[in-house]
């Protein structure tokens, strides 16, 4: 049996501290092959005789992405290894390019509603998970000199932000903040609404 | 980040604690708790144990489990990126250690020698608890 050829092209997806692995396929035609991935993190390789740990929901799978967030949940570098099966046929391990850091992981501007609720400025936020904070700015319209800020530690449900006057529109843009990599995304686009009476008012 | 510690600890605490039959000695609490030692001395304290956990701890906590080799491996990867962090302290001379620190650190190096190395260190992976609450009520 020829042996089979190493999975090539690994990569790192990594969005919003959601890091994936992927490959291109080993074809063989005819044949279903199936892959296994395992990750070695600095400590592995320092104190633990370079040794390599297997990622269960990514042994013997068809797919050719893995989900490797749950293993890299330490900013240190991971070295990260793919290999292919076909029954008792086995590949050489193909590894990935240098190591991956989750400090590099791209970090994107916040989903938010901003919502006027008769005088109540409020601010609901996408639910990124518990590494993310939130940092949002709030502003009467032209008076962008007297920018107020909250941080928001844990996404609950709604923010309050302030209690607006009837007339100027109010503004508000936010960005998210992950403390273990201590790194911000870019802020969102500016939203304003305005407050008239008891009725909601979008202007974008 | 200690968060990331703690949640990564309580996923596999009583499987671990559940490894370690030995109740009638403590690593880290005997004979005083950490709690006793000065705020001056945390840092230091703090600093010997995450090199004693990283250099002597982890490496001996292979499981058959391979759901919790991977917790204590995500675990160890995190103390080692905290314990790179209290190296610069360290080298900074902002982190000294004062008499006690010290004493308090042979003791437990004496409390760990007490066990064969493989119960000693199941045990102090178990106390892993301990030494998180303690640096979460001092910080």
């Amino acid at each position: 049996d020829a042996l089979l050829p190493r999975p090539q092209n690994i990569s790192i997806l990594s969005t919003n501290m959601k890091h994936f692995l992927t490959w291109s396929p080993v074809i063989v035609q005819g044949e279903t092959v199936r892959y296994s991935v395992e990750f070695q993190g600095e400590y592995e390789r320092e104190y633990a005789n370079e040794s390599w740990i297997p990622i269960c929901e990514c042994s013997l799978i068809t797919a050719t992405v893995c989900n490797i967030t749950e293993d890299i949940s330490a900013t240190v570098a991971y070295n990260l290894r793919v290999r292919a099966d076909i029954g008792a046929r086995r590949s050489e391990w193909g590894s990935l390019k240098g190591f991956f850091n989750r400090i590099t992981t791209s970090l994107t501007p916040p989903l938010m509603k901003v919502i006027a609720d008769g005088y109540h400025l409020l601010v609901e936020l996408e639910d990124m998970g518990p590494a993310f904070q939130f940092r949002v700015l709030y502003w009467k319209k032209g008076q962008a000199s007297r920018i107020q800020q909250k941080v928001v530690t844990e996404v609950s449900s709604v923010v309050h932000l302030d209690t607006m006057e009837a007339g100027p529109d109010y503004c508000v843009k936010a960005q998210t903040y992950v403390e273990a990599i201590n790194r911000s995304s870019s802020f969102s686009q500016p939203q304003c609404v305005r407050a008239q009476g008891g009725r909601s008012v979008w202007l974008v | 980040s200690v968060t990331e510690i703690r949640s990564g600890f309580t996923a596999i605490k009583a499987n671990i604690q559940a490894r370690d039959p030995i109740r009638t000695l403590s690593i880290l609490s005997h004979p005083h708790s950490l709690h006793k030692v000065q705020s001056s001395d945390r840092c230091c304290i703090t600093h010997h144990l995450f090199n004693f956990y990283v250099d002597k701890v982890f490496k001996h906590c292979k499981t058959e489990d391979s759901y919790v080799n991977r917790k204590i491996s995500s675990i160890a990867n995190s103390f080692l990126s905290v314990k790179k962090k209290l190296r610069q302290c360290h080298e900074q001379n902002k982190c000294m250690c004062g008499q006690e620190s010290t004493e308090k650190f042979k003791q437990i190096l004496a409390n760990y020698k007490e066990l064969n190395v493989t119960s000693a260190a199941m045990k102090s992976l178990g106390e892993l608890d301990i030494l998180l609450d303690w640096m979460e009520k001092s910080a």
